[in-house]
Parts: C-alpha cells; sequence; structure tokens
C-alpha cells in the first residue's frame, strides 16, 4: 500500500520548498503526509508569491488582464477560473478598476501595501485550509521563510494552528535536534533576509551552540552547501540575465561558504535546502546527506523528497514531483 | 520595493526572476545537433547509389515537413511541460511510470546509438578518407594506404571510434564550460568547412573538376585516362542506372534527410532554462529545420552543376559496390571529391575538417544526452543510486557518464566488427518511442487539463480543438510515417528477423528493468511510484 509508512520505527520527513505562494502547491503539501506516509512535514522557505496580477474592469464588462506576457481579455465567466490558475502558479491576482490600476501604477508604496495585504491573505487563507487537514493526519508540521519572505511573513506563519515556525530556532525531532534559518548569503537581487557570508556563519553558529550533539541534528538551512550539486544555477552577467556559451547556459555556485564549512565541521545527520530551483538533487558531504529538491512551483508541481531515518541515521532519501 | 513589469502586473523584489537562453543560443544548440555536414554526407553517399530513381531535391523536402510536424508537436510539449529531461519529463506527466521508463529508456539508447554511429562515422566518413585524399594529392602512396586500409578498416574504425568517444566523455567529466567551449569550437570550424565547401563548388565550373578528377584518378583506376566518363560507363554496365524519378525509392531516400533532422528538437531536453519558451523553442527547432533543409538543397544544387548527377550516382554506386576498375581508392564524399576535384591540399584539409567538426558535434552530445536521463531515473529510484552521483568538483555525474561510455564502445565495437545492427535500425525504436509520446499529447489537453490550461498556448484552438492536440496529431503522423518508411527500407533500417527481435527486444528489455528496479526498491522500503505520483488535493 502506498500510504503506509516503511517500517514502524522509521521517522518519515516530507520536505518540500520555495512554493513561492502557489496555491496548489501548499495545498499538495499539506496533503503529502498522509498521501507519502510521512509523519513530519517541513515546508523550506521562500512561502510567498513575486507577482501581483491585476484583473482590471473594463467599460464592457471585461476584463483586461496580463498573462505569461500578453495581454488578455477574459469574459465575466471566466474570471473565476483565471483567478484560480493564476493564484495556482504562485501570483497574487487582483480585481480593480482602470482608476485603481492607474494609481498603484504611479505608486511603488502602494504597490508595495497590495503585496502586503494579498499576501498576508493568502498566508491566512492556508492557515484556515492546513488547521483541519494536520489534525486529522496527526502529523507534526513545521515552516519556515525564505530569504525572499518579508520578515512580517514570520509572524502570520507564526499564528497559524497546527504549523510552526522555526524560524532561527532549534527543535527536538525524535530524538535528534533541528536548527533552521531562511537567511541567505548575498544574492544579486538584494532581497529580504540576505547577509555577508561571516554573518550568515554566527547566525548559524548561534544555534548550533544550543544542540547538544551537532553530529544527531539536522541544519535546515535555506542557502544550500557552496559548490555542490544542489546550487548549481545559471552564471547571470551584469544585467541578471543568464550567460551562454555554445547554446548552453553556463552554471555557477551560489551556495553559501559558510553553510558548507559548518556543515564539513558538525558533520549533522542531514541538511534540508531550498534556494536555487534548478538545484534538485542529494549530495554528500562527508557523512552529511544534503538535499534540495529543487522547485517547480509554476507548474503546480509540489517537487518534494521523502526522508526515512532510522536510529538517528538516514536510511533513504526519494526525490519526489507530485 | 516593487516594480511595474511590462504593462499590468507589478512585481516585488525577489530572486530568479530572471533565467533565460536566448532565442539565438536555442537555434545555435538544435543546428548543431542536425550535423548539416553528416547529412549531406549521408544523401549524396547513399542516395544516388542505392535509392536509384530517388530524388534528392523532395526526399529532403518531405523529411524537413514530416520533422516540422514532429518539431510542432514537440514544441507542444515543452511549451506545456518547461522542464529540461526530454520525453521522460512528458511520459512521468501523461502516462503509466513503466511506459514512461521504457519510452525514455529506448530513446536515449537510440541516442547513445546515434553517438557511436558518429564516431564510426568520424573515422569512416571523416578522417579516413581525409588521410587517404590528402596522400593523394601530395602523392604520398604510404599516406593514402593507410588512410584507405589502415583507418577505414575495422580496427582502424574501432580505434579513432573508441577514442572519440572516450574525449567525449572526458571533456563532459571535466565540466560543462569545457564541454560548450569545445562545442562552440567545432561549430565554428564546421561552419567555416561548410562555408569553404560551397565556397569552392561555386568557384569550381566542370571543366575543371572534370579535368582534376582524371588527372588524379587516370592512372589509379582501370577505366582509361578519362576517369570521369569511364567510372559512369563502368557503374553503368555494373548494372547502376538512372531511372527517372520514383516515388518509392523518393520515400526511402528521405529517412537519410530524417535522421539527422530528429536533432533539430533536441532542445526539448533544455526545456526548463529556457524563459520565453514559446518563441524560443520555435525558432531554435523550425528554424534548424529550415535551415538545414535550405542549407543541403543548395548544396544538391552545387555539387550537380560541378560534378554532374550521373557521375555522383556512378562514382559512389562503384565504391558501395566494389565495381572493378571504377571504386575510388578513397571513398568519394562529395565534400572529398570537391576537395580533388579543386586538386588543392589547404581546401580538401579545410572541408574534411568542416565535415568531422559537424560528425563531432554529434558524439559527445549524444553521450550528454543519456547521461541526463540516467541521473533523473536515478533520483527518481528507478535506476541504481551511484548512478546519480555527481562529482563536487566538477559537477559532473561520472558514473553516469561511464556507463554511456561503455554503451557507446559497446555499439562502436558491433558497429566496426559485426554486421549485427542494421545500419540505422535504432531510429525505428527511437521514432516509434517518439509517435508513442505524440500520441500521449493528442490526449494530453483533455486527460490533463489542470497542467494544460496553464500553458501559454492553451488558449489557441484550430478548427475547435487544442493547438497542442492538432499539432501532436500531425506530428503522430509523420513519426509512424517514418516508422514505417525506415520498416520498409530494408538499406537503412527494414524489419529482418534479427532487426525485429533488436526493435522488440528494446522495449521488452526496458520494461523488465523497471521492474527489476521497482521489485529491488519495493523490498528496501521505497515505493519508487511515489516519485511521478501526484498529491491529491482534499
Amino acid at each position: 500500500m502506498l500510504r503506509k509508512r516503511a517500517t514502524a520505527d522509521d521517522l518519515v520527513i516530507f520536505f518540500a520548498t520555495d512554493v513561492h505562494g502557489s496555491d496548489v502547491c501548499f495545498k499538495k503539501f499539506i496533503n503529502a503526509g498522509k498521501f507519502y506516509g510521512a509523519s513530519v512535514l517541513i515546508l523550506g522557505g521562500d512561502v510567498t508569491g513575486k507577482m501581483v496580477v491585476p484583473v482590471v474592469e473594463q467599460p464592457d464588462g471585461s476584463y483586461l488582464t496580463s498573462f505569461a506576457g500578453k495581454e488578455a481579455r477574459l469574459g465575466a465567466g471566466e474570471l473565476q477560473d483565471f483567478e484560480r490558475r493564476i493564484a495556482d502558479m504562485g501570483f497574487y491576482p487582483k480585481v480593480m478598476t482602470e482608476n485603481e490600476f492607474q494609481e498603484l501604477r504611479a505608486s511603488s508604496e502602494r504597490q508595495d501595501e497590495l503585496f502586503h495585504t494579498l499576501t498576508a491573505e493568502r498566508l491566512a487563507a492556508w492557515g484556515e485550509y492546513a488547521r483541519p487537514r494536520l489534525a486529522e493526519q496527526a502529523v507534526k508540521c513545521f515552516a519556515a521563510p525564505g530569504n525572499d519572505d518579508a520578515f512580517w511573513v514570520d509572524d502570520v506563519l507564526g499564528s497559524s494552528d497546527g504549523i510552526e515556525l522555526l524560524e532561527m530556532k532549534v527543535v527536538p525531532l525524535d530524538g535528534l535536534e533541528m536548527l533552521t534559518t531562511g537567511w541567505s548569503n548575498e544574492t544579486p537581487w538584494k532581497t529580504e533576509r540576505e547577509c555577508t557570508e561571516p554573518e550568515l556563519k554566527e547566525r548559524i553558529l548561534a544555534m548550533i551552540g544550543e544542540i547538544a550533539e551537532p553530529g544527531k541534528a539536522i541544519f535546515n538551512i535555506h542557502v544550500p552547501p557552496y559548490e555542490t550539486v544542489l546550487d548549481q544555477c545559471p552564471e547571470l552577467d551584469e544585467e541578471l540575465r543568464p550567460v551562454h556559451r555554445g547554446g548552453n547556459p553556463v552554471m555557477t555556485s551560489a551556495g553559501s561558504t559558510a553553510v558548507r564549512e559548518l556543515i564539513e565541521k558538525y558533520q549533522p545527520v542531514l541538511g534540508l535546502h531550498g534556494h536555487i530551483h534548478e538545484g534538485r538533487g542529494i549530495a554528500k558531504i562527508g557523512r552529511t546527506v544534503c538535499v534540495n529538491p529543487g522547485s517547480n512551483y509554476s507548474e503546480g508541481v509540489l517537487n518534494g523528497s521523502l526522508i526515512r531515518l532510522k536510529d538517528g541515521q538516514v536510511r533513504d532519501v526519494q526525490l519526489t514531483q507530485g | 520595493m516593487s516594480t511595474l513589469a511590462g504593462e499590468r502586473v507589478f512585481l516585488r523584489k525577489a530572486s530568479g526572476l530572471i533565467k533565460s537562453a536566448s532565442n539565438t543560443d536555442v537555434f545555435i544548440y538544435d543546428i548543431g545537433l542536425v550535423s548539416i555536414g553528416l547529412g549531406l554526407g549521408f544523401l549524396l553517399f547513399f542516395g544516388p547509389a542505392v535509392y536509384l530513381g530517388g530524388n534528392l531535391y523532395v526526399a529532403t523536402i518531405l523529411a524537413g515537413l514530416a520533422m516540422l510536424a514532429v518539431g510542432l508537436g514537440m514544441l507542444t510539449w515543452t511549451i506545456t511541460i518547461p522542464r529540461s529531461g526530454g520525453i521522460y519529463n512528458f511520459g512521468t506527466r501523461s502516462m503509466w511510470p513503466p511506459l514512461a521508463f521504457t519510452l525514455s529508456f529506448v530513446e536515449v539508447t537510440s541516442w547513445l546509438f546515434y553517438g557511436a554511429f558518429g564516431a564510426v562515422y568520424l573515422a569512416q566518413l571523416g578522417i579516413a578518407p581525409a588521410v587517404t585524399a590528402v596522400g593523394i594529392l601530395t602523392g604520398n602512396s604510404g599516406l593514402e594506404s593507410f588512410g584507405a586500409v589502415q583507418l577505414a578498416g575495422h580496427w582502424g574504425t574501432f580505434i579513432i571510434g573508441t577514442t572519440a568517444l572516450i574525449i567525449g566523455a572526458i571533456i563532459l567529466s571535466s565540466g560543462m564550460r569545457r564541454f560548450f567551449f569545445v562545442q562552440k569550437v567545432m561549430f565554428t570550424i564546421a561552419c567555416l568547412g561548410t562555408l569553404v565547401f560551397l565556397g569552392t563548388l561555386i568557384a569550381l565550373s566542370r571543366g575543371d573538376f572534370l579535368g582534376n578528377f582524371n588527372s588524379l584518378m587516370g592512372h589509379r583506376l582501370g577505366v582509361g585516362q578519362d576517369a570521369y566518363h569511364g567510372v559512369i560507363g563502368a557503374a553503368s554496365k555494373a548494372g547502376w542506372h538512372n531511372p527517372g524519378y520514383d516515388w518509392s525509392r523518393t520515400l526511402e531516400l528521405a529517412n537519410w534527410a530524417f535522421l539527422p533532422l530528429i536533432g533539430a528538437a533536441f532542445s526539448i531536453s533544455i526545456g526548463g532554462e529556457i524563459k520565453q519558451v514559446t518563441r524560443g523553442q520555435t525558432i531554435g527547432i523550425l528554424g534548424a529545420v529550415i535551415g538545414s533543409v535550405v542549407v543541403w538543397i543548395v548544396s544538391f544544387a552545387l555539387i550537380f552543376h560541378t560534378m554532374g548527377s550521373n557521375f555522383l550516382g556512378a562514382v559512389t554506386y562503384s565504391n558501395l559496390n566494389a565495381v572493378h576498375g571504377a571504386s575510388t581508392p578513397v571513398t568519394p564524399y562529395p565534400t572529398l571529391l570537391t576537395g580533388l576535384g579543386a586538386n588543392s591540399v589547404t581546401l580538401t584539409i579545410l572541408i574534411a575538417l568542416g565535415f568531422i567538426g559537424w560528425i563531432w558535434l554529434w558524439v559527445p552530445t549524444q553521450i550528454l544526452y543519456p547521461t541526463r536521463a540516467v541521473v533523473a531515473w536515478s533520483l527518481d529510484r528507478v535506476w541504481p543510486d551511484v548512478m546519480g552521483r555527481v562529482n563536487e568538483r566538477t559537477h559532473t555525474p561520472i558514473p553516469a557518464i561511464a556507463l554511456s561510455l561503455a554503451g557507446g564502445i559497446t555499439f562502436v565495437g558491433m558497429l566496426a566488427f559485426t554486421t549485427f545492427f542494421q545500419l540505422v535500425i535504432f531510429i525505428e525504436v527511437a521514432v516509434l518511442a517518439w509517435a508513442i509520446v505524440l500520441l500521449a499529447g493528442v490526449f494530453f489537453p483533455y486527460r490533463r487539463p489542470d497542467i494544460y490550461e496553464k500553458s501559454p498556448i492553451a488558449r489557441i484552438k484550430i478548427a475547435g480543438l487544442p493547438v497542442m492536440t492538432v499539432a501532436c496529431g500531425l506530428g503522430t503522423i509523420a513519426a509512424f510515417l517514418f516508422f514505417f518508411d525506415l520498416f520498409f527500407d530494408s538499406f537503412a533500417a527494414g524489419h529482418a528477423r534479427h532487426s525485429l527481435e533488436v526493435l522488440i527486444g528494446w522495449f521488452v528489455g526496458a520494461f523488465i528493468i523497471y521492474w527489476i528496479m521497482w521489485f529491488v526498491r519495493r523490498r528496501q522500503g521505497v515505493k519508487i511510484e511515489l516519485a511521478f505520483k501526484e498529491i491529491p488535493i482534499e
């Protein structure tokens, strides 16, 4: 049977990350415990979306919007379906008048407010969706923000019943301890939670100091370790466009040297990472198994990893595309 | 701080908003994999000699149209599921996982076969004839014999082919940057060689060609000093003739254009790395098909103008059938004939290098394609874990590359020392796999509307049908037509008993491999079907 645990004494963790506001991906994540037979669900960082899609009411009763880089005109009967599709892709649809659209267009402050409102609404709706389902499944569910998430996201995530916020905390987990941070090293985009490598190292070391045996810990760190298969992404030029040679994108390492150094030194049981959507894979650093399930959130596909632990050791890692 | 992107959406500051291969990059990727030179070699060597009555122009246009249909179908797949990995991704989203794995397995082993095929032809079509031609032009009989006998022989072919595969694997193992650099250099050499080839043909008159050919071959062949007309006469006596236009032979000849043109759709394997996927893939796939067909047609016209179609048919026929006194010591590929016809060592070397460059472009890429699939299978647990391991220093999957290399060398050995594989039998296997995936695409908009409706092409209808249904329908028809065209072409692929055994055995073997891994994983407590299953939302 698919929905049984592998063995009764295995700890089965389902880890997914970088859902970036995708409604369908979050709902799949909440249902993953029952589907995969996991007893622990961990949602890695970057939970919020990146784009608001205005749907502007027109005098003739139709709606003007953008989809896949093109303008689209919708009939009233198509609106609900369009909004659902946009939400599943991780974006925030917003119906408005032409005047409202023009006012928003002219004011970046008002756009920020709109992002805040829509993001908070979606996170609140996710909390409502998750509560009864998690209670029914009797699974532990953890979530953490990522470098792309605003700081106020922590408060919303932390207030959800049934979901435990992990950011900058050490929590016990079935005889192991897990530290978590959504902070990353510096990126070309100057995102919300990024810092220099030494600062990142200090943040993680502060949590390692709270762990009794770092060698029996799980490092749930959004940014992957440097120079692994988990941190390979397209190299960008000065205008943030990918560099190509011979018709192919040139790949480079974008992970953290601090994270790598600390994993090499403390050799935790498991490293849970995200951040680099293209970096789907499994890597070993010494005896530490590091995982990045990658992300395909805009397709509505939930990339995940099913991790089985026994006696404090990783028994198996299976990457999934649900 | 939020920003306005385009006209009607608002973006906030966040990572990863830009990610794209340019349209030109995709075009270069695809046209490099067509291997214009290899296609030219196949068509102009086998066409006039084997497919008597086959019209090169019509055959090439037919293959181009069929590949456009296949390309359009694959285009709708890659736009709808814009991820890297090719048909494995399409299959696991649309069909029973064991079937999806089976199709992926037969597809990538077919491309691996063509990597080996390219490596073999690097020796037989590229290096050996080039050395022989240089020997002839310089009057160095030792060099001439070394090229014609040693390099073109079984062991010469095996050693050159294996060396090429090993070099390709080493380049891939050392990192993708080096791979891309080498490919770019070889692509440049190939293009320059082709320009030299076309330029030489334009500059060379029929009289010049005839005079130079006669002076070089008059004393080497046994058909008199007027070797040009002597070869035509000897071949005609031996059975070669020009029966005029023949539809069935033209259709069969089209197989040799279709084979390299399949490379035009290989950018489906990098779908996840293209931002403007609709525009980029359209330009890449369709541009590569059209561009290749145009270059080939121009080349045919120039070759026939310079050498004459009867001579080309006679000289290739004589070589393939060892017609007494008329078989040239160097395999008469048109590229080498052009160099000889110009009586120039420099031009011969430049043209040969260009030709070698085109063949080379196939070799490492056909190792790379299976390597990517092997890693994907390993991550999905349908293949041993060790094959998914990536070297931490070079970031390359060395065990998967080694496995692909071993498979490639085995194929080279089979091609060099045995006649077990009909020339392009594996193209039947690959075309059948693609045909099945295209057929699945016909129904995809109806079976998986949850995925299809997110596609940028979801709103496009043709005669009331989703564009994916129409494009994949056309692609399915084209792919199955060419499957049967190959099936009934006994020279290229055919349906001899052992060919059918290879064809069926490959599918059945892949299916069995899936279930062996399913059983092994089940004993380990891993359910491999979970890798593909969609999580239901309650």
